[in-house]
């Protein structure tokens, strides 16, 4: 699920930045080094949508950075227990498949396919239901619940499911080429 | 459409989740004593016979303590099985109540001592929901099966995967550390030996250890569980069934609800005498709230009325009771009960309505309903007349051609005719069935010509008859 947020941070600039385009500068800095981050507490930081207030700076004796709190709106993305998604997937094998969701991997291990859907080794590895009409192989598109998340300091991840209405492949790559 | 399918539908619910509620804060002690399990059911049976109360009447009552009572309705409002209301009143005000409770007359509440003491005190009064309730034991049905099917069919859980070598465990959530580059199977990190999924190891090693044993035995458990469930539930499931498409009885708020009591109960006294309660009521109890309900009083006479004498209720109950029943509703409400029932008696029935609901329209239609009546009852003998020579002029001419044909068999003809007997007396049927028809929906089944729906018009009588003559042309030919 994606949030519109406000966060805030301490930024370090170096002093050489000083100048008239120091806000610049700043909001430069806090783009590279906070989008595409993952924090456990509000999910993947997706973009940085606008600078709320950047706070009084405060000159670090002996090295001269200055430290600005920053308060900036952004959009995070947090995977939620029971969250529909939907995923690209990304490997396919004996155990499962990889899918991804934007930043979130997502794992769906065999028991949560469908039970007529099979394994198919070989070149391409996928999963096929016993009259081929459907096939979820390497960038297939589907759509998945999500039924368990690990969410560590710096990384989300997922496990989901297809096995309920509604879920799985939503757009064959082999039969749109 | 009565209030009891309802009222079944609560006391089973009552009696499948709410048996074993106590009440009590889980650090008291649980004695003999303050065990009050069934106290629930108790209530809630109370409460089906009942509408509004007023919550001290219903300790009283029960003879039950009214913090406990309490504590009670606020469980069973917390679980949206019934709907509360508090108010500050005054003595005036706590006697529209009374009052309402006179009108639905059903002689559990006694008349109350020391009303007029009571200065200005918080009241609650509750009532079941009984449409809410409906939702509600539906929706628990449905997790409650939606939680086991799941369990059963491993759907929601997360897979666990088991090193063979070092008996290391794992989880789907390990997934990605644990997916190696080689081939396709997971690597414990620590030996590298390929992880097993846990339950295909139930599925190959049979007599597995105690773990395995416990986890079939566990879906073995959820398996008998839902059986249990089924069938222990299954009175309760068929109830809803069977409430599905009755309309649900609705008392309204409480205000609503009085008013309308009160309404009830001054037309039963014909308009005289009882008017004062609710005259007052209009200063004190409401503080100046807008009634709209005033206006539609003379309606839900009738309603109130029947049930009342504790008839099963019939169609005006199948109405939600705030609207109007204009009489064209009526009417053909009416009409349809004739349908099921016998004709004698809906007449009678009919009368009877008529009488109370003095809608000066719905006399009017009552009275062509009665020219309509004579028509057809005219119209049927008619047709029997009209039967029986046609019948006897058959068996004249059947008679005759035996006669010239074979003067032996003298048997045939008897069956012949018995035959025919037969037959018209399921013809008969028939045509009652043409007559109910025609009165139910106006619009005449033999009206293939176009009439409008004009009942009265012998043309269209005409018509019924030829074409039921036709009929009975045809089947002997």
């Amino acid at each position: 699920m994606f949030f519109h947020i406000v966060l805030e941070r301490n930024m370090q600039l170096h002093p050489r930045h000083f100048g008239r385009d120091l806000r610049d500068k700043l909001v430069a800095k806090l783009m590279k080094d906070v989008e595409g981050t993952c924090s456990g507490r509000h999910g993947f930081v997706v973009a940085i949508t606008g600078i709320e207030s950047v706070g009084k700076g405060l000159i670090r004796d002996g090295t001269g950075f200055v430290t600005f709190p920053v308060k900036y709106q952004c959009v995070v993305f947090r995977p939620f227990k029971g969250e529909i998604s939907e995923a690209v997937v990304t490997m396919v094998n004996k155990m499962g498949f990889f899918a991804e969701a934007g930043p979130v991997q997502i794992f769906v291990s065999n028991h949560l396919i469908p039970d007529d859907m099979e394994f198919q080794s070989g070149d391409i590895p996928n999963y096929t239901t016993s009259d081929g009409s459907v096939k979820i192989q390497k960038d297939s598109e589907v759509r998945l619940k999500i039924i368990g998340t690990r969410v560590d300091a710096t990384e989300i991840f997922c496990i989901g499911t297809i096995k309920d209405d509604f879920l799985g492949v939503i757009s064959d790559p082999g039969a749109t080429s | 459409m009565s209030v009891e399918p309802f009222n079944r539908l609560v006391k089973l619910a009552a009696r499948a989740f709410y048996d074993d509620i106590t009440t009590k804060g889980d650090n008291q002690p649980k004695t003999g004593r303050s065990d009050n399990r069934g106290i629930a059911v108790v209530v809630l049976d109370a409460l089906t016979r009942r509408q509004w109360v007023r919550e001290e009447d219903l300790a009283k009552d029960l003879k039950l303590h009214s913090k406990q009572l309490r504590r009670t309705l606020r469980f069973f409002e917390e679980e949206k099985l019934v709907t509360r209301d508090h108010r500050k009143e005054t003595a005036k005000g706590a006697k529209v109540y009374s009052a309402a409770v006179a009108a639905t007359g059903d002689g559990l509440h006694t008349g109350r001592d020391g009303d007029d003491k009571i200065k200005l005190h918080t009241h609650s009064y509750c009532c079941l929901d009984y449409s809410q309730i409906y939702d509600v034991v539906r929706y628990r049905l449905h997790r409650m099966k939606k939680k086991l099917k799941d369990e059963l069919e491993n759907k929601n859980t997360v897979q666990e995967y088991v090193c063979p070598n070092c008996g290391k465990r794992y989880n789907a959530l390990d997934a990605l550390r644990l997916v190696s580059p080689e081939d396709e199977y997971f690597h414990c990190e620590s030996c590298n030996g390929e992880l097993v999924a846990e339950s295909d190891k139930l599925a190959t090693q049979e007599n597995g250890d105690g773990d395995d044993n416990a986890r079939r035995r566990r879906r073995d458990k959820l398996k008998d569980m839902l059986q249990k469930m089924e069938e222990q539930l299954k009175p309760l499931m068929d109830q809803l069934g069977r409430v599905k498409d009755l309309a649900v009885p609705e008392f309204g708020s409480l205000q609503a609800w009085e008013v309308r009591a009160n309404a009830a109960a001054r037309a039963a006294n014909g308009d005289s005498g009882s008017t004062d309660p609710s005259k007052s009521s209009q200063g004190l109890g409401f503080g100046g709230t807008p009634m709209p309900f005033v206006g539609e009083t003379k309606v839900e006479v009738a309603f109130s009325g029947i049930e009342e004498k504790g008839e099963a209720i019939k169609l005006e109950s199948g109405n939600s009771p705030m609207k109007i029943l204009p009489p064209w509703l009526i009417k053909q409400g009416m009409n349809l009960t004739k349908e099921q029932r016998g004709e004698v008696k809906q007449e009678a029935k009919m009368e009877g309505t008529s009488s109370t609901v003095d809608v000066s329209d719905e006399k009017k239609l009552t009275g062509e309903k009665d020219d309509v009546k004579n028509l057809q009852d005219e119209y049927v003998k008619a047709y029997y007349a009209a039967l029986l020579v046609k019948q006897r002029d058959q068996e004249e001419a059947a008679k005759r051609e035996q006669e010239l044909s074979n003067r032996n068999i003298s048997d045939s003809v008897y069956d012949t005719s018995s035959e025919r007997q037969v037959g018209m007396k399921s013809k008969r049927e028939d045509v009652d069935e043409g007559v109910d028809d025609v009165e139910w929906e106006e619009a005449t089944p033999a009206g293939n010509t176009g009439e409008s729906s004009k009942v009265h018009d012998l043309n269209v009588q005409a018509d019924a008859l030829e074409d039921d003559e036709d009929d009975i042309d045809w089947e002997e030919g």
